[in-house]
């Protein structure tokens, strides 16, 4: 009997060693995540067509923050998007500029980044984000994305409206 | 009759020194359970390999679903749930295409590389398993290299017979009700053997009424994950014929799989879409549905002293997914025939393998063979994930055992493979269109709409193992491996270049990245007294290569997508074990203990690896009596701090299984019924490995599960 508690406490021991030994860790290496504080615009908010977005965030990170993309695309009829076609979608370029425009009103698209490397925490606030004045009206998404020197990612989704001024 | 018993034992240790895994010669021996059960131990003693074998009982007991959820309570063996009622195998941190499946000696093959894919075997319809926890390379090629699940071939009964089993079995936690009929005959020389399973299952429940994915509060109505309802369908049939020295064996089958997706995860979650919709039982979109016909031919010849075999098969997958029509970009209208098949996969693959094992003595045994196999996809579906491909593998080996005393047996191989993998390119126009109005330059948006490169590449590899098993005493028994193993880059790690549907992540191919190679190494002990047994095996792999998703911190330009994750090569490290043991207690009860750990490292990164499973640790005390059965089991998982870069810290939990079973008389045969009850304190928890933890979604809660099995027979 007593060479199997021997044995017991053998396998106890063993399976201690297994486990304490998943506790090391590879402190050096960076996984954890940028944080994203968005302010504006709040969920459900109506953003005006032909008006700049009131865009504030706040984000960190514990070792550097590498950069951050707005990204803004329709949700129209919720996961069906089929209803548009032959679409001449407004060309907002990546200095903003709207290049051409047709009288159908078309879905609005916008996808910009921003380099942030060499910061750890950064308040972002500005007006460069604009509405052209005849997007079509409706629901749409706005991610932003955020990645720190490392590579590692955090997004935030908004779910927004479009709509006219009057 | 004990004499006769230990004969036949010792026949046996000889034949399965030379089975590296299963024959059918060895079969025919097996006529009484008895001798059965100690040819299992006895293979499982003599393979130099770490193996482990899983009887159709324990199958049956621990049946929750599908296969994988059977096997998982074994140490190293985990299961990466695809939510629904579908899981993968992974063995020692190794996933997707690292781990092949094998029934009657042919690689199964689906679309193993995704992650929200499960396997298309009915679990009713496997008797023994064999999982190999080290490289299986040298008989099964590429795709081996992680380890091997083969379902062992059917046992034949001796006699003349006519025999069968119904089995049913219901489920709580997603209220399935599922039925297996199985008929036999055994006449003379032939036998014949047909299966009929069906399941159904609604939403499964969850225990909590809200889940936050990408920052949204997510509301789960009634404790159900909506829309992950199911069914599945399944039919086999084998027809076998031996006579003398000749074995031939026909198996067809055909699973049908079809599932709901959790609308809430697949895609930008919408309020709407998670919306109640009064019925669990129903399959709303989006859903797949897979298709997996498979045909077998086994045949064997035994002359004196060589017996020649050959393996030849055919498979269809057919995988679609279907969601209403969407596209991102303006001008993609909806096809006019099935407009909302999103995504559709046919795959094809041919293979065959002939071998030759030579006996030179009753100590020494050569296999020579060759493996060829084919493979062709063919895509379908207004949205794109994956080319059209083909794929040609052509191996040759050479596997030589020998017994070189009572004690000691060495095993060694080597294989040489080669392969070419040719995908065809894909642009989206829709998508370039996109990207000039919104603005890119044209070399840009070239580079994106290209959906996937093409490819057209030529690998070979030499792959080898050897490895001895020492058995100084009765009890005791040592093995040791070492192996070198390869894996073919798939044609996702290849060719994608998009964003992925299921991940919403920017994925992107490298049409030269290089093949994966390694070295593994194992070793084992094993002690198995008549009160107390336990056995240890650790591992050590070594990849000199090894492909994974690497996040690039380049923007895409894409709708949906953050950064860019590109397929690529780095050296890596996986290291772990298991120890398992039981202990006979007194009056009939039984404690065993199971746990397992991998610790994996990417080198370059100095990075674990994504998908590292948690540790497990599973206690289990059992009473039988007379038929009676009763168990309790605790399963600690243990957290997983060790994640890879964009992957989130899975914590602890600490669950609670137990069942009881019962053999009760009816008429002339013993029907079993089984009752058992998963995490039985509904506890909240997350796998490290499902499909939907980076969504935040737990596990399922507190599970009752009763089955009903009826065997019944006749002498003919």
């Amino acid at each position: 009997m007593k060479s199997i508690i021997s044995k017991i406490k053998l396998v106890l021991s063993l399976l201690l060693i297994v486990f304490v030994s998943s506790c090391d860790d590879d402190n050096e290496i960076d996984v954890v995540k940028p944080v994203i504080n968005l302010i504006e615009p709040e969920n459900e908010d109506i953003l005006l067509t032909g008006e700049e977005v009131h865009f504030e965030m706040e984000l960190s990170d514990d070792i550097m923050l590498g950069s951050y993309k707005v990204e803004i695309h329709n949700n129209f009829n919720g996961h069906d998007h089929s209803n548009f076609n032959n679409h001449n979608l407004y060309i907002l370029n990546q200095s903003n500029q709207i290049t051409r425009s047709e009288s159908e009103r078309d879905p609005f698209a916008y996808n910009r980044s921003w380099d942030l490397s060499g910061k750890k925490n950064v308040h972002i606030h500005h007006h460069e984000i604009v509405i052209p004045k005849d997007a079509a009206t409706g629901e749409y998404h706005l991610i932003v994305y955020c990645t720190d020197a490392a590579g590692n990612e955090s997004y935030v989704v908004r779910h927004i409206v479009i709509d006219d001024a009057d | 009759m004990y004499l006769r018993i230990r004969v036949c034992i010792a026949i046996l240790i000889f034949i399965s020194l030379h089975n590296l895994y299963a024959d059918t010669i060895s079969n025919i021996f097996l006529n009484e359970v008895i001798v059965k059960d100690s040819f299992l131990d006895t293979k499982k003693k003599t393979t130099v390999q770490s193996m482990e074998i899983i009887a159709k009982n324990y199958i049956q007991k621990r049946f929750s679903g599908n296969i994988i959820n059977s096997i998982e309570d074994v140490a190293g063996v985990h299961s990466m749930d695809i939510g629904s009622g579908f899981s993968k195998p992974v063995i020692r941190g190794m996933a997707f295409n690292r781990i092949a499946v094998v029934e009657n000696n042919i690689k199964q093959e689906g679309q193993q590389w995704g992650a929200d894919h499960g396997l298309e075997i009915d679990a009713l319809n496997v008797e023994n398993i064999t999982i190999h926890k080290g490289p299986g390379a040298l008989l099964y090629g590429s795709d081996a290299m992680g380890g091997v699940i083969e379902i062992n071939e059917k046992v034949i009964p001796f006699e003349d017979i006519f025999f069968g089993e119904f089995f049913a079995a219901a489920k709580s936690v997603n209220e399935s009700v599922g039925a297996s009929l199985m008929i036999g005959l055994k006449k003379n020389n032939w036998y014949s053997q047909l299966r009929y399973t069906e399941h159904r299952f609604g939403d499964y429940k969850i225990p909590t009424d809200t889940i936050i994915y990408l920052t949204q509060k997510i509301p789960i109505y009634n404790g159900r994950l909506k829309n992950t309802a199911g069914k599945e369908n399944n039919i086999s049939w084998l027809l076998k014929y031996r006579k003398e020295r000749t074995s031939l064996q026909l198996q067809i089958s055909d699973v049908y799989q079809k599932t709901g997706f959790f609308p809430g995860a697949h895609g930008i979650p919408d309020l709407s879409r998670v919306e109640d919709d009064g019925d669990s039982r129903n399959i709303d979109y989006p859903y797949s549905f897979v298709n997996h016909l498979k045909a077998i031919i086994n045949g064997k010849y035994s002359f004196d002293n060589v017996i020649f075999s050959a393996d030849v098969s055919f498979q269809n997958n057919h995988r679609e997914e279907i969601s209403l029509f969407h596209s991102h970009y303006p001008g993609q209208t909806a096809p006019q025939k099935d407009p909302d098949k999103e995504l559709e996969f046919r795959l094809n693959t041919y293979q065959s393998i002939m071998k030759g094992v030579i006996l030179s003595g009753d100590n020494v045994r050569h296999t020579i063979g060759v493996d060829v196999q084919s493979q062709n996809n063919e895509i379908g579906g207004y949205s794109f994930l994956l080319p059209q491909y083909d794929r040609v593998t052509l191996g040759g080996f050479i596997i030589g055992e020998y017994k070189l005393s009572s004690t000691l047996n060495l095993q060694g191989g080597v294989r040489y493979d080669i392969g070419r993998i040719r995908a065809e390119g894909y642009d989206d126009k829709y998508l370039y269109e996109y990207l000039i109005s919104q603005g890119y330059e044209s070399s840009m948006a070239d580079n994106y709409q290209t959906r996937s490169y093409d490819v057209d590449k030529s690998y070979k590899s030499l792959s080898g193992a050897v490895g001895i098993s020492w058995i100084p005493f009765n009890n005791h028994s040592f093995k040791f491996n070492i192996g070198r193993s390869f894996r073919l880059p798939g044609v996702n790690e290849l060719a994608s270049n998009g964003v992925h549907h299921g991940t919403f992540r920017h994925e992107q191919g490298d049409p030269n990245i290089k093949q994966e190679e390694g070295w593994q190494f194992d070793f084992s002990y094993d002690y198995t007294g008549e009160y107390i047994g336990f056995s240890v095996s650790p591992f050590l792999n070594r990849y000199s290569n090894y492909i994974y998703l690497r996040p690039t911190g380049e923007w895409s330009v894409l709708p949906h997508a953050g950064q860019i994750y590109r397929y690529t090569g780095c050296k890596a490290m996986l290291v772990g074990g298991e120890l398992t043991g039981y202990l006979k207690l007194p009056m009939n009860f039984r404690y065993e203990l199971a746990a397992d750990y991998v610790y994996t490292r990417n080198e370059d990164e100095k990075l674990p690896l994504a998908f590292s499973p948690q540790p497990a640790l599973r206690q289990t005390l059992s009473f039988e009596k007379s038929g009676f059965n009763i168990y309790v089991q605790s399963h600690i998982i243990g957290v997983q701090k060790r994640i890879a870069r964009n992957e989130d810290i899975t914590k602890s939990a600490s669950l609670w299984h137990g069942g009881v079973s019962y053999e009760l008389p009816f008429k002339k045969y013993k029907a079993e019924l089984i009752l058992s009850a998963r995490n039985i304190f509904n506890v909240r928890y997350y796998n490290h490995l499902s499909f939907y933890r980076k969504m935040e979604i737990p596990e399922p809660g507190r599970s009752f599960n009763l089955m009903l099995k009826i065997p019944f027979k006749a002498k003919i």
